[in-house]
C-alpha cells in the first residue's frame, strides 16, 4: 500500500497540466451537441488496459489500486473516463514502462499527425 | 455562448453531431501511450484491436435474455443455476472469447444468484470492479465508485434506496462480493403482469441495473435512470 501512496504524491508536469485544462467529454460533448455519454478513445483506453493485463506488464488488481488512489488524491477533481486515462499514464510512468519524455514527445507527433490535412 | 458562435451548429437547429469537432489532449494521450506500449512490446496492435472489437460489442442484452429464457423455461434456468459459463453458450456468450481462457479481468466462473419473494441479491466489488461483462458489458460509472463499493456492505437497504429500490424489512438482502476468481450476476424474480409475454417482452424489461440488483423489473421499465452518488455519509450518520 506505501507503494500506492507514494504514486499518489508523486506529479508529473505532463499530466498535470492536462489534469487542469478543461478539455474534458462532460465539457466538451453538449458544446457540441453531441449525445454520446462517452468520448470515442474510450474503448480503446479499455482495451489497452486489457492488454496490459494480459502480458503481465501491468495486472488488473494492481492497475485498479492505483487507480483507486490516484482517483482520492492526484485526480480527485476529474471526470471519468479522462480520470482512468490519466491513472493510466500515470502508473505506467511509475513503473518505469514508458517515460515522461518520451509521452511527451509522442503527443507532440500525434497531434501533428492529427491535425495534417 | 451565442447560438453563432455554437460550432458546428451556426445557430441553426441539426441533429447531434456524431463527435466533438476538437482534438483533446486527452484523446491524443490515449493515442500515444497505446502507441509507446505496442513500441515496447507490452502487446501487440492486434491484441489491442481484438480487445477493442470485443469490448466494442458486449453490452447487457445477453444479461437480459438469460434471464428472459430461464424466466420461461425451468429446466434452462436450472442449467445456468448449475453451470452459468455453460448454459451461456445456449444464448450464444461464450465466456472464453476473445482470449480462449476468458479476459483477464473476467474470469470463467459465474454465479447467478436466484432471487426469490423474499430473499433479493445485489452484486458489487469491494476491491475493484469486477463484473460479468461478458453478460452485462462494461459497468456503470457508479458501480467503479468508491462510495458504490464502501457503503453497499455496511448500508444494503439504503443504498438501494438511493436507486429508488426500497425493500419491505421482510425481504432479506444478500450482498455478493465479487472477486479475481468469481463473478455473480441477479436472476430477478418475474414479475406479476408478464403472463404469456414473448421471451422478447421479458428481455425489455430486464435491465442492466435489475441483474445488478439495484432495481427490479417490471411491466413498462425498459431503461435505467443514471443517479447521482455523491453522498460520502449515509444519511442519518453523525456527519448529516
Amino acid at each position: 500500500m506505501s507503494e500506492n501512496k507514494e504514486l499518489a504524491n508523486t506529479r508529473y508536469a505532463l499530466l498535470e497540466a492536462l489534469r487542469s485544462e478543461d478539455q474534458t467529454w462532460n465539457t466538451l460533448a453538449p458544446r457540441y451537441g453531441v449525445t454520446n455519454p462517452n468520448p470515442p478513445w474510450k474503448t480503446s483506453l479499455i482495451a489497452t488496459c486489457e492488454c496490459l493485463a494480459v502480458s503481465g506488464a501491468l495486472p488488473v488488481l494492481e492497475r485498479r489500486a492505483a487507480e483507486d488512489e490516484l482517483a482520492e488524491s492526484a485526480y480527485a477533481d476529474v471526470p471519468e473516463p479522462e480520470r482512468q486515462l490519466l491513472a493510466l499514464a500515470h502508473t505506467m510512468l511509475s513503473r518505469g514502462l514508458i517515460s515522461e519524455s518520451d509521452l511527451s514527445a509522442r503527443m507532440r507527433a500525434i497531434r501533428s499527425r492529427l491535425e495534417a490535412v | 455562448m451565442s447560438h453563432a458562435h455554437t460550432p458546428g451548429n451556426g445557430g441553426a437547429e441539426h441533429p447531434a453531431a456524431p463527435t466533438v469537432d476538437e482534438i483533446t489532449d486527452f484523446e491524443v494521450l490515449e493515442i500515444a501511450v497505446r502507441e509507446l506500449a505496442i513500441e515496447h512490446g507490452l502487446f501487440t496492435a492486434e491484441d489491442h484491436r481484438r480487445f477493442t472489437e470485443w469490448a466494442e460489442s458486449i453490452g447487457p442484452a445477453a444479461g437480459s435474455r438469460l434471464v428472459a429464457k430461464a424466466w420461461v423455461d425451468p429446466a434452462f434456468k436450472e442449467r445456468v443455476l448449475k453451470d452459468a459459463v455453460k448454459a451461456c453458450k445456449e444464448i450464444g456468450i461464450d465466456w472464453a472469447e476473445p482470449t480462449g481462457f476468458g479476459t483477464p479481468s473476467d474470469y470463467m466462473n459465474l454465479r447467478v444468484l436466484e432471487d426469490t419473494p423474499t430473499l433479493h441479491h445485489v452484486i458489487v466489488c469491494t476491491l475493484c470492479s469486477c463484473y460479468p461483462r461478458p453478460l452485462l458489458g462494461m459497468s456503470p460509472e457508479w458501480y467503479r465508485t468508491t462510495n458504490y463499493r464502501r457503503r453497499l456492505v455496511r448500508w444494503p437497504r439504503q443504498v438501494l434506496a438511493e436507486f429508488g429500490l426500497v425493500l419491505p424489512p421482510e425481504v432479506e438482502i444478500r450482498v455478493e462480493d465479487s472477486n479475481q476468481k468469481c463473478r455473480f450476476m441477479v436472476l430477478p424474480v418475474r414479475p406479476a403482469g408478464t403472463e404469456n409475454w414473448t421471451e422478447e417482452q421479458l428481455a425489455e424489461i430486464v435491465t442492466r441495473d435489475c441483474m445488478i440488483g439495484v432495481a427490479l423489473p417490471r411491466p413498462g421499465r425498459t431503461a435505467d435512470v443514471h443517479p447521482m452518488h455523491r453522498a460520502r455519509r449515509p444519511v442519518g450518520s453523525s456527519r448529516d
